[in-house]
C-alpha cells in the first residue's frame, strides 16, 4: 500500500492526538485548549511517521462509520466469549478440545492485522499466538474443524467484514 | 544454616527496635509544625493546587535541583561504565507484527499522556518525574519492539543538556531579581496567572520548571535504556 503524503499524515496524528488530549482533560477551558494543540503539534511532527502510513484517509466517514458500529459489535462477541468460557470452567466434565489452527486473513494492512489478533484473542476461547504474512496461528478451546478454511470460517470471517472497510 | 539464623535474629530485633521507637508516636495525633505553613500559604504564595508540587519545586526547590543532579550522574556513570567504541543491539530476533504495530500505535498516545502529566504538575497528582518516566517507557516499547531501533543521539543529549541547564538559568534569573536562588519570578514579581489558580495558566515557574524536568528526565532515562542495551560489537573491544 503506498504512503500518503507526509503533510495528510501529519494532521491526521496532530487530529488523532487533539481529540485524545480534550478526552484526557474533559475541560473546554481555551488555557487547555491551547496547551494541548501545542502539545498534539510537537508530539506529532515526532511521531507521524511512524504512527500512520494512510494519513487523513482514515478519517473517511464510512470507516468511522464501521468503526463506530464495530464497537458494539465487538463488546457483545466479547461478553458472549466469557460467559462461554464461564460455562466451560463450570461444566463438570470440562468440555474442552483444545489445538492451535491456522487461519487465513484478507486483511493486508499492518493495524488491521494488530485489530483483527486483539479481536480474535478477546472473544470466543481462541488466542492468537503468531502472525506470519496473511497467516494466523491461534489456540482454540474448542476445535470445530482443523483445516484452514474451516477454521477461518469460524474465527476471522466475523470480525473481518468490519476490519476490511475500516482498514483497507 | 547458621548464618540464615543468625540473620533472621538480627532483622527481628532491629525490627523490634524500630515497632518500639515507632510506638512512641501516638497514631493520629497532630504532629504538623511546618506543614501547617505549607498549607495555609501555598495559594497565595506559590499559585499551586497541588501543596506536594509547590513544597518540591518552590518552598525545598534545592532538594529537587540536587535530585535531577543524581539522576544525571546516575545517566553519566552508566554512560561512563558502559563505554565502548563500537556498540550495536544485540536483538537476535524480530518482534511480531502485532508487537511493532501496536507499539508503533501506542507511541504518540504515551508521549501525550507524559506531557499531559508533567505539564499538570500543580494541578494533578504527578510531575516532571512521572511524566518524564512515562516518556521515557515509549521508547523503552520501541527499543524491545525493533530490532535496529536506536534514538537520534544528536537530539537526545543536547536537549538533556539544555534542560538542566535551563532549570539552573530560570532559579539564577529568580536570584538576579528577587535575591535569592529559585525565587519565584514569575509568581511574585511579574504576578502573572494570579487570577487563575487552579487553571492551567497559573502557579508562576512551577509549569516550567516541570516542563523541563519532564523533559530532562525522559531524555535521561531513554539514554540509560539505550545504554543498557547494546553492547560491544563482536572483537571490537
Amino acid at each position: 500500500m503506498e504512503k500518503a503524503s507526509k503533510i495528510s499524515r501529519y494532521l491526521y496524528t496532530v487530529i488523532v492526538l487533539f481529540v485524545i488530549w480534550l478526552f484526557l482533560t474533559s475541560s473546554l477551558d481555551p488555557q487547555e485548549l491551547t496547551i494541548g494543540l501545542l502539545f498534539s503539534i510537537i508530539i506529532g511532527a515526532l511521531t507521524y511517521e511512524v504512527f500512520t502510513e494512510r494519513g487523513l484517509a482514515n478519517l473517511h466517514p464510512r470507516r468511522i462509520a464501521y468503526a463506530i458500529a464495530y464497537i458494539p459489535y465487538f463488546l457483545w462477541a466479547m461478553i458472549m466469549a466469557n460467559l462461554d468460557v464461564a460455562y466451560r470452567v463450570l461444566h463438570p466434565k470440562r468440555p474442552i478440545n483444545p489445538g492451535i489452527v491456522e487461519c487465513k486473513t484478507v486483511l493486508k494492512n499492518n493495524a488491521g492485522k494488530l485489530a483483527l489478533a486483539n479481536s480474535i484473542t478477546l472473544t470466543p476461547g481462541t488466542i492468537t499466538l503468531d502472525v506470519k504474512g496473511d497467516r494466523y496461528f491461534i489456540h482454540w478451546i474448542d476445535v470445530k474443524d482443523a483445516s484452514v478454511e474451516g477454521a477461518s470460517d469460524n474465527i476471522t470471517r466475523p470480525f473481518e467484514k468490519f476490519l476490511k472497510v475500516i482498514f483497507e | 544454616m547458621v548464618k540464615r539464623a543468625l540473620a533472621i535474629v538480627l532483622i527481628l530485633i532491629t525490627g523490634y527496635w524500630l515497632a518500639n521507637a515507632l510506638a512512641q508516636v501516638p497514631f493520629g495525633a497532630d504532629k504538623m509544625l511546618v506543614g501547617k505553613y505549607y498549607l495555609e500559604n501555598v495559594k497565595d504564595q506559590t499559585g499551586a493546587v497541588n501543596a506536594v508540587t509547590a513544597v518540591v519545586v518552590n518552598y525545598r526547590g534545592l532538594d529537587t535541583l540536587g535530585e535531577v543532579t543524581v539522576l544525571f550522574i546516575a545517566a553519566t556513570g552508566v554512560a561512563a561504565l558502559l563505554w565502548r567504541k563500537k556498540r550495536e543491539r544485540t536483538a537476535k530476533s524480530e518482534g511480531s507484527v502485532v508487537l511493532q504495530t501496536g507499539s508503533r500505535l501506542l507511541l504518540p498516545f504515551i508521549m501525550l499522556f507524559g506531557a499531559y502529566i508533567f505539564i499538570h504538575g500543580h494541578l494533578t497528582p504527578g510531575g516532571g518525574f512521572p511524566g518524564g518516566a512515562t516518556i521515557a517507557t515509549a521508547f523503552l516499547m520501541l527499543y524491545l519492539a525493533f530490532r535496529e531501533y536506536e534514538i537520534p543521539h544528536k537530539v537526545f543529549e543536547p536537549l538533556e543538556g539544555l534542560a538542566g541547564m535551563s532549570y539552573v538559568i530560570v532559579g539564577l534569573i529568580g536570584l538576579a531579581i528577587g535575591g535569592y536562588f529559585l525565587f519565584d519570578w514569575i509568581w511574585q514579581t511579574w504576578q502573572l496567572g494570579h487570577d487563575n489558580i487552579g487553571k492551567l495558566f497559573s502557579a508562576g515557574f512551577i509549569p516550567i520548571i516541570y516542563t523541563l524536568i519532564g523533559l530532562k528526565v525522559g531524555t535521561e532515562l531513554t539514554g540509560i535504556v539505550d545504554n543498557m542495551v547494546k553492547e560491544p560489537k563482536e572483537g571490537g573491544q
